[in-house]
């Protein structure tokens, strides 16, 4: 290997690049026939070489080895690696047959180690392998156990064996249950053996489709375990047998045939039995002698059979009471004592507790409703007072406002202002009675109530107009947001709430502005009364409601409003708050329920005005008239009010305003509909 | 080692200095006529045991009493020597040493077989006792997976090819155990060379050890020759004493001295050394070395015969080319010691060119040891003018 390397380019044997011409350099001095001879001599010895020289001696075997290594060099390396391959092949493959080795004598030493009776049978039934401990219960089967025993032979052998201990199932049928378990794949199950032994027997598939069985010896584990339960019962019945003592009740146990078989220490006391009564075995019979009343519902229920329910009966004795049940049980029944005296003595008290308190709610009942009869009837007479004062007064009020009217003095006369001051006087006098009057009716519940459905558009539009001027007498800003929403409420109480909370906002706000707008709020709207005005402090915002209550006095208003907005919005339900911010303003907020969506009624007037049907499919009712007149005449027949008009004819447009009228809108659709129905959207 | 170091510190005038630390191969040399040399050779060699005890004895020794005092001196160990024609040590080319080569059993199993009568040999019967040899060596040291032959043949048999060729055909041939060797030698008197082992020095004989190791191990062939274009024919010969009476129907020595451009009475033994002849054998070239002129013939180092066709060479530099050879041999980790076989030739070439300090120093520096052979062995080639050796390198794992 290395001397090639080393052999380099000096080395003879590497001068391969171009070997120098080959010159045979005889003496040229020489003349030309010694030179001739020469040659022929040379020749001679070439060939005899040629012809001879491998055949023996010392060069012979120099040049046989420097060509054998020559070719042997080519071949080498290849060769090396060939055995290089071959010696690891053969490294692994003896460190295989080793690992095998080891691993197959570590299976059967770790199957030996098992302590359980180990056989492999392969996937033709066949054994394999089992260890020492397998089939040790049954002697007479060692002798089979060798590699080849098939399994059926195997099991009929066991089922032969004289150490199983089969009991009264045949060997057969036991073989052929074994290797229906067998054939199943998965078998667990124990065996009897001679001796009150028992083998647990696991069979398990394995991956290659053999079959593992397993051998356990149970027989001190099932002992164990049946020791196990008997402690565990004795124990439970010394643990009943305390507790039953420790019962505050009586307790008789009879097996089926009615004969005592248990009793606890309170049994004879409770039943004031005579001593020696109670004894195993006694018969009911005789037992229920000395039980004296008892005695006969219990003979009775006994008689009844299994198909009997509890008796529950009580003895009343010498002041004390035994209430006695008897109920069936599994193998006989079982009958209880139990002294109840003092539980019955607790629900004497309670009754007679619950009589006392009965009988005084009844009489304090019947104060309260004289009380509330009395409260009634003067409530009702101060409010027809009151409603009959307001209107009693209003009369006179009127006719001095007429004479008050009638006075005609010259324009520069003093006494025109006196007058004018008296009409106002009159007038503030007229509407505090008009309001004592509503708040009357409000109280006494005379006022109906007329709750239908309300636009709240028009209302508002109504209010803005109305507080308009005296709004831009103070220099306020009023503004009133338009809405189209409709609600339930009554008209007349609606415009009263509003008209009061706006004419409270405008008299106390003194900058600034007051704005009124409606909002949606859940299934409702709310109004909101805002206005920048003083606020109310925190501690009076429970009382502005109450009559006469003004926080400042301004010399205007009657300290009424608030009080009948409060009663207005209590009779029909909506929720009326207050927020304020002392210096800030406030905001008044009634809540209102919109009305249930209507369809909307379109009046349909000349031909092709539209198609009836288009108008339905969007959610709209439909009457049709050929013209105006027809129309007219329609309504007044039906007494209907159409939302709207569809028409294309404007003289019956101009006819029927203040109807709604309108063309078709194109494309058709409900919302089109709608914004005819109510321009101010 | 401590016992090697305590024992240089007391070391005895003139005794070669053991090195020191974590050597593998032991070594020691003294001169041979210093007063119990073999002893102290031996405390030189300190007391780690030892599979074999190598001997490289310049013929000034007499070989006989130096057989048997290493005997004594190893005891069971065995040794195997050979004279020299120049030992190679601490100092390079050394002459008038005995120089010990010790291979501890902690690296090192080997077998020596010893054989005589070589110019007679039997090289079926050869072939048998080496592969006994081997395969019991194998079964004893399957732990030690490297290997190496070392053969010493008496360098005056001219037996070498035979003996060569058995022992490497019974070691597998060339995919076989790797075979290295010299001819023992007698410096420049050419009289009789010895093998040296088992208490006896034996010409007409050969040595070989068979050795197996932990250490990596790599035998090495290298020379500097560049073949010219000039041919000669062997016209006369008598191959059994590797005599060349004739070239070109002329005189050897005559023919040989016109190539060259010289009188035939100037045929030194640097002559030779410097104008090699060389064969080419299946593709490659190998030396034919003219060991002396007798008469008018050419004795050679090798086997010739008639018909052969000399082709003439010319020596390349050596200093440089031994040096890259050397170089390349550490190139993966510097070898702890290289076993040489240099043949005398080359000695020979270097002092008439006065290169012989610088070689020795380079051989001495690659940690060289071993002697000037009158030829040396590879593989079953026996050729001349190349420095033959196996490089032994720390085992692995060795600090």
């Amino acid at each position: 290997m290395s001397e090639r390397r080393l052999r380099a380019d000096p080395a003879p044997g590497a001068a391969q690049t171009r070997p120098p011409e080959p010159r045979l350099a005889l003496d040229p001095a020489e003349p030309a026939e010694r030179r001739v001879e020469k040659l022929l001599r040379i020749n001679a010895a070439l060939i005899r070489r040629v012809e001879h020289g491998t055949d023996e001696g010392a060069y012979a075997l120099f040049e046989r080895a420097a060509t054998l290594e020559e070719e042997v060099r080519a071949r080498t390396r290849d060769l090396g690696q060939a055995v290089d391959l071959l010696n690891e092949a053969n490294a692994r493959l003896e460190a295989a047959g080793r690992e095998t080795e080891a691993a197959r004598a570590d299976l059967a030493g770790a199957i030996e180690a098992v302590r359980e009776g180990f056989a492999l049978f392969d996937a033709g039934d066949r054994l394999v392998l089992c260890n020492a401990r397998f089939g040790r219960d049954l002697p007479d089967l060692r002798p089979l156990l060798r590699p080849g025993l098939a399994f059926g032979d195997y099991v009929r052998a066991v089922s032969c064996s004289p150490h199983l201990a089969l009991g009264a199932e045949p060997a057969e049928i036991w073989a052929a249950r074994r290797l229906r378990a067998h054939a199943s794949g998965h078998a667990d199950f124990n065996v009897p053996l001679a001796g009150e032994r028992w083998l647990q027997v696991s069979e398990r598939r394995t991956a290659t489709g053999g079959t593992v069985v397993l051998q356990t010896d149970v027989t001190d584990i099932l002992r164990m375990e049946r020791a196990e339960r008997d402690r565990l019962l004795s124990d439970q019945a010394r643990t009943l047998r305390a507790t039953l003592d420790h019962l505050a009740q009586g307790v008789l146990s009879f097996d089926e045939r009615a004969r005592l078989v248990g009793w606890n220490r309170h049994a004879a006391g409770l039943l004031a039995l005579p001593a020696g009564t109670l004894r195993h075995g006694e018969d009911l019979g005789r037992i229920a002698e000395a039980l004296g009343p008892v005695a006969e519902p219990l003979r009775a229920w006994i008689a009844g059979g299994p198909g009997r329910g509890t008796l529950s009966t009580e003895i009343g004795r010498s002041g004390r009471w035994i209430a006695v049940t008897a109920q069936t049980m599994p193998s006989g029944f079982l009958v209880a004592a139990t002294d109840v005296t003092a539980e019955r003595e607790r629900l004497g008290a309670i009754r007679e507790v619950n009589e006392t308190l009965e009988r005084r709610v009844r009489d304090r009942t019947i104060e309260l409703e004289d009380a509330l009869a009395v409260a009634e009837r003067a409530l009702a007479t101060k409010s027809r007072f009151v409603a009959a004062a307001s209107h009693d007064l209003l009369q006179p009020l009127s006719a001095a406002k007429l004479y008050l009217g009638s006075l005609d003095f010259a324009t520069d006369d003093p006494r025109t202002a006196i007058a004018a001051k008296a009409a106002g006087a009159m007038e503030s006098v007229e509407a505090m009675l008009d309001a004592l009057l509503h708040i009357g009716r409000l109280d006494s519940g005379r006022s109906q109530m007329h709750v239908e459905e309300v636009a709240l558009g028009p209302l508002l539009r109504r209010l803005r107009d109305e507080f308009a001027p005296s709004a831009e007498a103070k220099g306020l800003a009023l503004r009133v947001v338009p809405s189209s929403v409709v609600v339930r409420s009554d008209a007349t109480y609606l415009r009263r709430i509003l008209q009061n909370l706006l004419a409270n906002a405008v008299r106390y706000t003194d900058g600034g502005g007051v704005l009124v707008g409606v909002r949606r709020a859940g299934a409702g709207v709310r109004v909101e009364v805002i206005d920048t005005g003083p606020g109310i402090d925190e501690s009076d915002l429970g009382t502005v409601f109450e009559e006469f209550r003004r926080l400042r006095s301004t010399g205007e208003g009657m300290g009424l409003g608030l009080a009948i907005v409060e009663r207005a919005c209590g009779l029909l339900g909506h929720p009326l708050e207050v927020a304020s911010e002392p210096g800030r303003g406030s905001r008044f907020t009634v809540g209102l329920p919109l009305a249930a969506a209507r369809r909307p009624l379109v009046l349909l007037v000349g031909a092709g005005a539209g198609d009836p049907a288009r108008l339905e499919a969007v959610g709209c009712d439909v009457i049709e008239a050929a013209d105006a007149s027809e129309a007219e005449a329609l309504m007044g027949q039906l007494g209907v009010s159409p939302d709207l008009a569809l028409t294309g004819c404007p003289v019956a447009a101009r006819r029927l305003a203040p109807l709604p009228c309108a063309p078709l809108p194109e494309p058709v659709t409900r919302a089109a509909v709608e914004r005819i129905a109510r321009p101010e959207d | 080692m401590d016992g090697a170091a305590t024992l240089s510190r007391r070391r005895p005038p003139g005794a070669a200095e053991p090195r020191l630390g974590r050597d593998v191969v032991l070594r020691a040399q003294l001169r041979h006529d210093e007063p119990r040399a073999l002893e102290r050779l031996r405390a030189a060699l300190g007391f780690e045991p030892l599979d074999l005890v190598l001997l490289f004895a310049t013929p000034d020794a007499d070989p006989a009493t130096l057989a048997r005092e290493a005997a004594r001196v190893f005891g069971d160990t065995p040794v195997m020597g050979c004279t020299t024609a120049g030992e190679i040590g601490t100092g390079g080319y050394d002459e008038g040493q005995i120089v010990a080569v010790g291979l501890p059993r902690r690296h090192f199993r080997s077998a020596v077989m010893a054989m005589e009568g070589v110019s007679a040999l039997d090289p079926r019967e050869v072939a048998e006792r080496v592969g006994r040899v081997r395969t019991g060596l194998a079964a004893a040291s399957p732990e030690r997976p490297e290997a190496f032959a070392f053969l010493l043949v008496d360098g005056l048999s001219a037996a070498e090819d035979r003996v060569a060729g058995a022992v490497a055909a019974a070691l597998g041939g060339p995919a076989g155990m790797p075979l290295l060797g010299g001819s023992a030698a007698d410096g420049a008197r050419y009289r009789r060379t010895f093998v040296l082992h088992g208490g006896r020095a034996s010409a007409d004989a050969a040595l070989l050890a068979l050795v197996r190791t932990d250490c990596p191990v790599r035998v090495f062939q290298t020379d500097h020759l560049v073949p010219t274009e000039t041919r000669m024919v062997v016209t006369g010969a008598d191959p059994s004493r590797r005599i060349v009476t004739e070239i070109n129907a002329e005189p050897a020595a005559r023919e040989y001295a016109r190539l060259l451009g010289r009188a035939p009475e100037d045929l030194t033994p640097f002559a030779f050394a410097a104008h090699p002849l060389v064969v080419r054998v299946g593709g490659r070239h190998h030396v034919r070395a003219i060991q002396r002129m007798e008469g008018d013939a050419l004795r050679f180092f090798g086997a010739i015969d008639e018909g052969l066709v000399l082709t003439l060479a010319r020596t390349g530099d050596m200093a440089a080319h031994l040096s890259a050879s050397l170089e390349a041999l550490s190139r993966d980790g510097a070898p702890d010691v290289i076993l040489a076989c240099d043949c005398t030739l080359r000695r020979i070439e270097a002092e008439g060119r006065q290169l012989g300090g610088a070689l020795g120093a380079l051989l001495a520096r690659y940690r060289a040891v071993g002697f000037s052979t009158y030829g040396e062995q590879r593989g079953a080639l026996h050729v001349n003018q190349t420095l033959t050796g196996v490089a032994i390198y720390p085992p692995p794992g060795a600090a």
